[in-house]
């Protein structure tokens, strides 16, 4: 994914461009196509470009459908593509409560 | 910190299985689960359970999780709930938040049993309130007595459409149609079959135009969907609803295991992003296991192996279990699990379209493509005879992995034999009486009793009711066909309840005798 | 609306009744059932609107993964309703963006 000469084709516009696709951060699918054709080409990029899955839940809605408009973009499998980077916290915490761990 | 054998992370059907197991052993096992009630998904699921005896069939997925929590429980079996595992890091030390606090605990090994989380499919709409997930509604009704609405559309013909779909209907909902973009019913023909039989109309290869309402869902559009998945022009047609039940395929949620350095792969056949593991379902990293819809979507029952598996193992591992008895204990599983693995649903057959069974029969292109087997395909399988008295009539068709019927009947009837996913055949030499065993035990409710001919040119069927409220001996209504079309008018000659039928009633209808191979279920109400 | 008697499980455990409030207004629900249960049978549909499109959200996953439910209870953003456990005298109230406030300021 990281060939950064891969020729993509011409970016065009289409119908559904204004569809929701990250719930939370409210993201766009033509956002996400144009991201693409911006040079973004792994989903991490993808995430921190656009905050995809970086909303409330955590990507727990929309990560496959972000990995099937970038997959199509770029006309490749969406297994291709892997996944974005899995870290902790897996789901919002509250500064606070972080703060507090003293790691017992 | 504290120290555990085994640190569990999730307490479904995988989870709490594989903590009985380790627990037998003697290993102190701690469970963490991010809800506040343990059994993951198994207590939204009200409908019997596939499998032979062996894999809890015939029971409901509720009792099923009450069986287990409570063998975990006896073990010493240390279930912390509201308790969400934040990560996982080096040398196998977990991070949990509890309550306002963040805590560290370290296993010798860990069971990443996260499960599955639902797909979901974008359209016009989808954000509207009254657009939820099949598991949100099961949630709904399921669990906290609340309807999810009163007129549904469901998207997705797989298991978890067709089911939730009849449980809708139990909880009183209207489903006004199933809908999939997919050309073929995805699901077990036989819960197909008992939606299609309420009236309910499948629409496959349709897809949802858009979701309609300005606040909240008042209606919906679905249209027929081309080879290239675009909308047919002039196919669309409209629904007033106020609910959209999306059933459109799970995923693994298997983020920690990535997270814990395990080796990953997307592989279509496990239904997504999923830790390789070994037979024992012990991941790339020493003692870290994955087991359930995690390492692959399946089945609760299969879940349950693998979590069983992962706790034997898990045990031979740290020297609770010598090896000897640990390989002879998992060699029972791995029989169990291969038993639910076959058959035209098994995980190695996705994707595959199959023409005709394990007999040699041709599937019902009907049951595919409009729910329901037709009154002409279904004379040609094995479960469906004639004769003069009272016998079974098995509507089952596909080979699924189940046979609690062949046990049900105590005059040896129905036979299916050592292979479980044969179809059930009738033994015309024994002799049925009636006793509606089988009609209880047939986890699809796929088995009618029926007697052809009265003598006084009605026949009686029994069939498997579970809605309220029960329609009273004497009561006069109509007949429904397996498509769930009003076909003549019925009356009630008999409805038995009993504890071992647990739930399923059996009622018996009388129907003019050219019925006796048409007629399939019973709508309340003046007929028709 | 409530499922009174179910052909399966029968009638439901539920806690005792409790008011709480919706936006200022009275309504009743059970207690420890999720806040999302209570204002479903109540017939509220919308949970919140959106931060950049002020979209209605309500309930979808029901199950505390998808977010869309949350709403401020007692004061507090981001909370989300179908996990949490209802209490009598709860305030509860509609989410703009992240906040009470409808020009998102908090209230």
């Amino acid at each position: 994914m990281n060939d950064r000469n891969r020729e993509l084709k011409p970016f065009v516009e289409a119908p559904d461009d204004d569809m929701i696709i990250c719930r939370c951060e409210e993201i766009t699918k033509g956002e996400i196509r144009r991201a693409v054709h911006d040079g973004m080409f792994t989903l991490t990029e993808i995430r921190r470009y656009l905050r995809t899955g970086m909303g409330l839940c955590q990507g727990q809605t929309c990560t496959k459908l972000v990995k099937s408009i970038v997959a199509r973009e770029l006309g490749v499998k969406p297994n291709a593509l892997g996944s974005a980077t899995g870290r902790a916290p897996m789901r919002p915490i509250e500064m606070q409560i972080l703060a507090k761990d003293k790691g017992e | 910190m504290k120290h555990y054998d085994m640190i569990i992370v999730g307490a479904g059907p995988a989870g709490l299985s594989a903590a009985i197991e380790a627990a037998k052993r003697g290993m102190k096992v701690v469970v963490y689960d991010e809800n506040a009630k343990p059994g993951g998904q198994l207590f939204k699921q009200i409908h019997k359970f596939f499998g032979s005896r062996e894999h809890y069939a015939k029971i409901r997925g509720f009792q099923i999780g009450e069986k287990l929590l409570a063998e975990a429980s006896e073990l010493g079996v240390e279930v912390v709930l509201d308790a969400i595992v934040i990560g996982i890091f080096p040398e196998k030390e977990v991070t949990v938040k509890i309550g306002e606090h963040v805590t560290h605990a370290k296993g010798d090994t860990i069971l990443i049993a996260t499960g599955a989380s639902e797909n979901m499919v974008t359209f016009p709409g989808w954000t509207l309130p009254g657009v939820i997930g099949a598991g949100a509604a099961q949630t709904m009704m399921n669990l906290h007595g609340v309807l999810p609405g009163h007129r549904v559309l469901m998207l997705g013909t797989g298991n978890v459409g067709l089911v939730v779909s009849f449980q809708l209907m139990q909880a009183g909902c209207e489903v006004v149609a199933l809908a999939d973009a997919a050309p073929r019913v995805g699901g077990y023909g036989v819960h197909a079959s008992k939606v299609a039989r309420c009236g309910v109309p499948f629409y496959l290869s349709h897809t949802i135009v858009s979701a309609e309402g300005e606040d909240h869902v008042t209606g919906v559009t679905i249209g027929q969907v081309d080879a290239n998945w675009q909308i047919i022009e002039g196919s669309e047609k409209h629904f007033d609803v106020d609910t959209i039940c999306l059933a459109v395929g799970l995923s693994p949620m298997s983020k920690l295991c990535d997270m814990a350095g395990c080796d990953m792969e997307d592989n279509p056949a496990k239904a997504g992003f999923v830790p390789v593991v070994d037979e024992y379902g012990e991941t790339s990293v020493s003692g870290i296991y994955a087991a359930g819809d995690v390492s692959g979507i399946e089945e609760a029952s299969s879940a349950m192996i693998e979590g069983r598996i992962a706790g034997i193992a898990a045990a031979v591992k740290l020297g609770y279990l010598s090896e000897a008895e640990g390989t002879a204990e998992i060699e029972k599983q791995k029989a169990a699990l291969g038993g639910l693995r076959q058959g035209m649903f098994a995980p190695g057959m996705r994707g595959k379209q199959i023409t005709e069974t394990e007999e040699g029969i041709a599937i019902s292109q009907n049951l595919l493509q409009y729910g329901f087997v037709s009154d002409e395909e279904v004379e040609r399988f094995p479960g469906v005879t004639h004769s003069s008295g009272i016998h079974p009539v098995m509507e089952c068709t596909q080979n699924i992995p189940c046979n609690p019927c062949q046990d049900a009947c105590k005059n040896h009837c129905i036979k299916i034999g050592s292979h479980i996913t044969s179809l059930p055949s009738v033994d015309p030499e024994a002799k049925c009486t009636g006793c509606g065993m089988c009609v209880a035990a047939c986890s699809g409710q796929a088995i009618f009793l029926v007697r052809e001919d009265c003598g006084d040119g009605t026949a009686e069927i029994t069939l498997p009711y579970e809605f309220l409220p029960l329609p009273q001996k004497g009561e006069k209504g109509t007949a429904l066909s397996r498509k769930g079309e009003a076909v003549c008018e019925a009356e009630v000659v008999g409805v038995r309840t009993a504890k071992v039928f647990d739930h399923t009633n059996l009622l018996t209808m009388k129907v003019p005798k050219e019925y006796a191979m048409k007629a399939r279920f019973f709508r309340k109400g003046e007929p028709v | 609306m409530r499922i009174q008697e179910h052909p399966i499980l029968g009638t439901y455990e539920k806690g005792k009744t409790v008011s709480f409030t919706f936006d200022g207004k009275q309504l009743e629900g059970c207690a420890g059932e999720p806040i999302a249960m209570a204002l479903k049978n109540a017939g509220v549909m919308v949970h919140r609107y959106t931060k950049k499109e002020h979209k209605p959200r309500g309930i979808f996953c029901a199950i505390g993964r998808c977010t869309d439910c949350v709403m401020v209870v007692n004061g507090k953003p981001n909370v989300r309703t179908c996990i949490t456990p209802l209490e009598a005298g709860m305030e509860v109230r509609t989410q703009y963006g992240v906040s009470a406030g409808k020009e998102g300021n908090a209230v």
